[in-house]
């Protein structure tokens, strides 16, 4: 039994989200026909809440809820999956210069997995600092389909996978309850628990999918000469 | 999407739709808002000088991409009766001008006991980039 889980989102714990989850579940259960999701991982910005429990809504609404977190590194964003007490003891999440080759290699160690966001993204995202600096060691996936990205953005993250062998995952980013789910990952192995996920996440089959609606193409206005006011 | 004459906190639904509502946004238009709202500064009125601040040309100000946003759910809102009570958006890339914007929304949840409408509402190129986003919340009369 596979299972489809969106990666990457952000609900009003993050600071530039207003968006509640029960929202979240409740939009992917009126879109399920356009966006099959079985689930989201919360990665709140620079944060990871131990004691929230969302099994209420998880009933509710049949979704899965995982939490993890999106950090700040010195190579741009990073989610981070599998946290646990060793991993907040060892990294203030807060810090917004995180050093990323630490960060993906101690979560490792401590059992989980961290993979690198929105690569292609200017100044935040891995492909910027690999022109600058050597690249990350020990990097297992990157994330190639993000729903917040702009043109170009997902294209430059596919070639970074491609040519430097990491696999791929993709995951909304949303900020926006009705932008839930717009990208996601699919794992051929179905995923309960987050030690489900960082298992799969390590050395399961997945891959990003995107359930982003094809745009009507809107004509580029011609531009005109325009006298100073 | 809800006919907005007959507009009722409780004819209003979960999945909504605002929009799409596609329009030119001119840079006499910009001109025009920048001079009112005494912003006349060169990256809102003048290509050349807003390229010298590492600008792709001169760009739409952002309280004018809030009240653009604002006038698609007043639009939405029609005669009802109900009123905008918050709006908040985040400014991810740069409004320009002399460019064809699309502008949408969608009702995403409701809150019973003040009788309000959460709204996500943004802004999107002719690419399909979402240049600015935002969330409204607007109150529906008894």
């Amino acid at each position: 039994m596979s299972t489809t889980l969106d990666l990457h989102s952000h609900s009003e714990a993050s600071e530039d989200s207003r968006a509640p989850l029960e929202a979240y579940l409740n939009w992917l259960k009126l879109r399920r026909a356009e966006r099959p999701v079985d689930g989201v991982v919360l990665t709140e910005h620079r944060q990871f809440n131990k004691d929230a429990d969302y099994r209420a809504l998880e009933d509710k609404f049949g979704i899965l809820v995982l939490k993890a977190s999106e950090v700040e590194t010195d190579y741009g964003h990073v989610l981070v999956f599998g946290v646990n007490d060793e991993m907040t003891r060892r990294f203030d999440f807060a810090n917004v210069h995180l050093p990323a080759q630490e960060v993906i290699d101690e979560v490792a160690r401590m059992g989980g997995v961290a993979i690198p966001c929105h690569p292609g993204r200017p100044n935040v995202g891995l492909c910027e600092h690999y022109a600058k600096k050597p690249p990350l060691e020990n990097v297992i996936a990157v994330e190639v389909l993000n729903g917040g990205s702009r043109k170009g953005e997902d294209e430059r993250s596919v070639e970074l996978a491609r040519s430097r062998g990491y696999r791929s995952i993709g995951g909304s980013d949303s900020h926006l309850v009705s932008l839930i789910g717009l990208c996601a990952t699919r794992f051929e192995a179905e995923i309960r628990t987050i030690e489900d996920l960082v298992r799969e996440l390590k050395s399961g089959e997945y891959a990003p999918v995107d359930f982003r609606p094809r745009r009507k193409p809107v004509p580029h206005a011609t531009p005109v000469e325009v006298k100073q006011a | 999407m809800s006919n907005a004459n007959n507009l009722t906190y409780e004819s209003v639904q979960i999945g909504d739709a605002l929009g799409p509502v596609e329009f030119y946004l001119s840079k006499d238009q910009v001109r025009a808002y920048a001079k009112t709202c005494g912003m006349w500064t060169p990256r809102f009125t003048d290509d050349e000088a807003a390229r010298k601040e590492g600008l792709p040309g001169m760009i739409t100000p952002g309280n004018m991409s809030l009240a653009i946003l604002s006038k698609l759910v007043t639009d939405w809102a029609g005669t009802s009766g109900a009123r905008i009570v918050r709006m908040g958006t985040t400014y991810r890339q740069p409004v320009l001008p002399d460019h064809t914007l699309t502008l949408q929304g969608f009702v995403t949840h409701k809150n019973e006991s003040d009788r309000t409408a959460e709204m996500d509402i943004w802004i999107e190129s002719e690419e399909g980039d979402r240049l600015v986003i935002g969330t409204a919340t607007v109150h529906f009369p008894r």
